[in-house]
């Protein structure tokens, strides 16, 4: 049984027939695995992630086929049993670290917090376990970073602090949301590093949300890439990387500077992703697909095998295996 | 060499309606703002056409209709609609007279006291070395007393009368504008577009009226809105301790306290008066917390 | 090719106030730096915060005056200039942005900040002014009828194209961006960035571009700066400083950024800690802290800037890195 399954999941803000935010999306991680969701904005890929923590509040809309963690159904648990759940087996960081933390609580307080809530630490132990942890995400003189408030820490620090937060109840699942955009280079290697440590040491399965190709082929095994709330295409990492599949997933490898080097201009997707208001009829990338027939405009392709990865597309590129 | 660049696709913003339109949109989601407006539009009505509306002169006096009770109760009569006070003047007409008086009183005070505050809080917030804190303080010692004293004290170096109500008010109010936009302007200050306005070359005056102060207009307005309100209930006080606009003049809360003795015997003298400055007070309230809302989420969308 | 820019020890102090009983601390926020720009070619800032690079912007543009040093635009020394020598210079500089939320004014329509520049520094007529803001407009992909809509009416690319447009509408010698592609998503910024170079071929403007992606500055880059706690590293033609990099701080910003082709056969040059605190620099290079080959001389004496191969590099020992 994987760890989380997700099947069919729609996000709507407003009435059943707004448009969605994610579209009937399936994602599956297994123990121990590194899975990343890549896409802009507007793809969707924090609200998913939202809304299998259960933080989409109304107007927000939830609806899926199946959303299920470690053997728990997150749709139909009470509020009391999802904040059991969450926290302690499936935790989260976030983007920016400085508003991640309580600027009005010192360091140690905040996770002695989480070994307060989940585990039922209280006093010396807590405090122990608290420094422990802030050694296990090498954060240079623990002991006396304790007693810091969060605006008394760098950037990359304060990251530290939000993943010694997440992984103090030793959770199932860690996802984390762009978790080093805001930092530097060399800090973000760091916390990627640290990252996937603990996910080794620990087992862990880790969802990592991103725009950056890059990070995501130096840490993922497996990829799914959004667009406009759909997935479009979901594969291992090295083959989609070498053979996208989706046009889209091709632009996207396309547009990053590294592979346009030498050429005097970056290849571009004309337009811009698709709003509310402007939502193609066929294919969502039909209007700036280089590659769009007149099928894609009358029909939506559905996620399908393809030669090497599932991808939604009626005429998949790059499909002679190597 | 031409240069073409992408053409920007599906022109999203042939659906965004004008500025006007979308803040009319947002403020009318308030039901509780667009009721205080329809009040407000017929006090202004009234004030800007009391010798039509009203029924009677206000200081016209009737002899034989001395402190009649209003036409629906009893011994009342249909001509003197809401009753007569003591010196057989018609309430109704002297209430709508009493419109334009504490419309202009609101109007001229506000203004009086918007203008110089918007002026020296651009300016605290431009020079924050000497300047700035200077005026600041200046500020804090007028905002350490309290404001209806502070009111009284002036009307009485003054003297009694309307102008003095309104300079007096104006005074009294002037350190929140200050305040307000200087902290505004400090906000602005660091916006990137600020650095960019002064990278254009736009000179001091520039900057400080074309650049930074639409920027800092939104919690003006709200401010603006409630001082109104709180500018008529001065007014009042200050008719009502006999400071402020002198009698026969129909000012509401001066026909408060020349209806105090009355109490008793004729309540509508006192209450109609009262009930005025309360609706008044609370419709423009209303509309205030509607502009606030209305005006605040553009703000952050700009963001 | 014609020199437009030319920087000389631009040195920038802040006094810190530590609280009434103690004296002022001295932030060295930008501690010597020299270099020339050509018209229609672009130098590359590179450095992680505290580097300097945003005092760097902000002395390149005339927002402030430099503690020490000289800056020299367009043959015109900045110090000591008059006042008409001053408006021409503001003309010749320009900036972008990192922010494209922040960086339009929300209040006025994107046409009267498109005509802003012309109107305070020309005395074109409104028509003229007009003309010119729409050839602009259209010259980065934005339609006529844009002059009349706010800025938050337009996505963070197209708000980016705007502060562009902007900044070029008095055709300015030197543009300096400052990670004008950071906030935008990869495909968006594919866009900009060719934009950006269309304007330049146009234009023959030099551009100062500031940046902490290193994939990027690789694209637009002819020469590289790569800053270091206010002082500059290493500095040199792109080509050659992405190859072999001399200064053990580049080799670790290259090591560290992530690539779509990860080798794992190349060894990850890891540096441990953080920034120091600028209020109190290391002695010696400011470097050796975190520096995998520092040695007893790397504490006591700062490296002096000095040209090495084709570059110029600030480290005692950059000769032993030097690929033949």
């Amino acid at each position: 049984m994987s760890l989380l399954e997700i099947k069919n999941l729609s996000v709507r803000f407003g009435d059943a027939n707004a448009v969605p935010v994610v579209d009937g999306l399936d994602l599956t991680v297994e123990r121990g695995e590194v899975l990343a969701i890549v896409g802009e904005s507007g793809s969707g890929k924090s609200v998913t992630m939202m809304a299998l923590m259960g933080l989409v509040d109304a107007p927000g809309i939830v609806r899926a086929d199946a959303l299920r963690f470690d053997g728990h159904d997150m749709l139909s648990l009470s509020k009391r049993q999802r904040r059991q759940v969450v926290g302690k087996d499936l935790a989260m960081i976030f983007q920016d670290p400085m508003t991640a933390l309580n600027p009005s609580y010192t360091v140690g307080f905040q996770i002695e917090e989480v070994l307060r809530a989940h585990l039922g630490l209280s006093g010396r132990a807590a405090r122990a376990r608290a420094l422990e942890l802030l050694q296990k995400v090498e954060i240079p003189a623990a002991a006396s970073r304790l007693d810091a408030y969060p605006h008394q820490l760098s950037g990359g620090m304060s990251q530290r602090v939000a993943i010694a937060m997440a992984i103090a109840a030793e959770p199932k699942l860690l996802i984390a949301d762009e978790p080093t955009t805001a930092l530097d280079v060399t800090i973000q290697a760091q916390i990627m590093e640290l990252l996937l440590a603990l996910q080794k040491d620990q087992d862990m399965g880790l969802i990592l949300i991103t725009h950056d190709l890059a990070v995501v082929a130096e840490t993922a095994q497996r990829v799914c890439v959004m667009y406009a709330g759909q997935a479009v295409e979901v594969g291992h990492v090295p083959q989609l990387f070498d053979a996208p599949a989706h046009p889209y997933s091709e632009a996207l490898l396309a547009a990053i500077p590294e592979h346009s080097e030498g050429a005097e201009r970056l290849s571009t997707l004309p337009g811009i992703v698709p709003g509310r208001y402007d939502r193609p009829h066929g294919c969502l990338l039909s209007p700036r697909c280089p590659y769009v027939q007149e099928n894609c405009r009358q029909h939506r392709p559905a996620l399908d095998p393809k030669a090497q990865s599932l991808a939604r597309c009626f005429y998949p590129r790059n499909q002679e295996v190597a | 060499m031409t240069t073409q660049a992408q053409p920007v696709a599906a022109d999203q913003s042939l659906l965004y309606p004008s500025p006007l339109k979308e803040f009319w949109k947002a403020f009318a989601r308030n039901k509780g703002a667009v009721a205080g407006l329809m009040f407000m539009i017929v006090v202004v009505f009234c004030a800007l056409f009391a010798p039509w509306v009203a029924p009677f002169d206000p200081s016209e006096q009737f002899r034989d209709a001395l402190l009649t009770p209003p036409s629906w109760a009893e011994g009342g009569q249909l001509q003197y609609l809401l009753g007569t006070d003591e010196l057989g003047r018609d309430l109704l007409s002297r209430l709508i007279h009493g419109a334009r008086l504490s419309l202009l009183i609101g109007l001229s005070s506000v203004v009086m006291s918007l203008i110089p505050g918007i002026f020296m809080g651009l300016i605290a917030g431009f020079f924050p070395r000497i300047l700035g804190p200077s005026i600041m303080r200046l500020m804090d010692i007028m905002l350490a007393l309290p404001s209806l004293l502070l009111a009284v004290a002036i009307v009485a170096i003054l003297g009694a009368g309307l102008i003095n109500t309104v300079i007096a008010i104006a005074v009294v109010s002037l350190p929140s504008y200050v305040r307000l936009t200087r902290a505004a302007v400090m906000g602005e200050l660091n916006r990137d577009y600020v650095t960019a306005a002064k990278l254009a070359g736009a000179s001091l005056p520039r900057l400080m009226f074309v650049t930074v102060l639409p920027n800092c207009l939104a919690p003006l307005i709200v401010q603006a809105t409630l001082s109104f309100s709180s500018a008529i209930l001065d007014a009042a006080a200050l008719g009502f301790l006999g400071l402020g606009v002198q009698p026969p003049t129909p000012e509401w809360g001066t026909m408060l306290a020349s209806a105090r003795d009355y109490i008793e015997r004729a309540w509508w003298v006192v209450s109609l008066p009262g009930l005025t400055i309360l609706l008044s007070v609370l419709a423009i309230n209303l509309m205030g917390d509607g502009l606030r809302d209305a005006l605040d989420p553009k703000l952050k969308n700009a963001i | 090719m014609s020199v437009v820019l030319t920087a000389r020890e631009l040195t920038r102090h802040y006094e810190v106030s530590q609280g009434v009983f103690k004296p002022h601390a001295t932030v060295r926020a930008l501690n010597g730096v020299s270099f020339e720009l050509e018209a229609g070619k672009t130098l590359a800032v590179v450095g992680e915060s505290g580097c300097g690079k945003s005092t760097l912007a902000r002395q390149l543009t005339l927002i402030e005056e430099p503690s020490s040093g000289s800056l020299k635009i367009a043959g015109q020394e900045v110090a000591g200039a008059s006042k008409e020598q001053r408006k021409q210079l503001r003309r010749d500089v320009q900036m972008v942005f990192q922010s494209p939320y922040a960086s339009l004014n929300p209040r006025q329509k994107i046409g009267d900040q498109l005509a802003e520049p012309l109107l305070i520094n020309t005395s074109l007529s409104r028509a003229e002014r007009r003309e010119k803001v729409q050839a602009m407009m259209q010259q980065v992909g934005l339609r006529p009828e844009h002059y009349q809509r706010y800025p938050h009416m337009f996505s963070g690319g197209q708000r980016q194209r705007i502060a562009l447009a902007r900044a070029m509408m008095l055709q300015p010698k030197v543009l300096v961006a400052d990670e004008p592609t950071s906030a935008l998503d990869v495909s968006i910024q594919a866009q900009v960035l060719n934009l950006f170079m269309d304007m330049q071929q146009q234009y023959q403007t030099a551009y100062v571009f500031i940046s902490h992606n290193l994939a990027v500055v690789r694209h637009v880059a002819d020469d590289v700066l790569v800053m270091y706690l206010g002082r500059p590293a290493e500095m040199g033609p792109k080509e050659d400083l992405y190859h072999n990099p001399l200064h053990p701080y580049t080799q670790a910003l290259l090591s560290a950024t992530p690539t779509i082709k990860p080798n794992p056969d190349k060894p990850r040059i890891k540096i441990a800690g953080e920034l120091p605190n600028p209020l109190n620099p290391p002695s010696g290079c400011p470097f050796h802290k975190r520096c995998p080959y520092a040695t007893e001389k790397c504490v006591t004496d700062v490296p002096a800037f000095r040209p090495v191969g084709t570059r110029q590099v600030a480290c005692h020992y950059a000769e032993q890195f030097l690929k033949p």
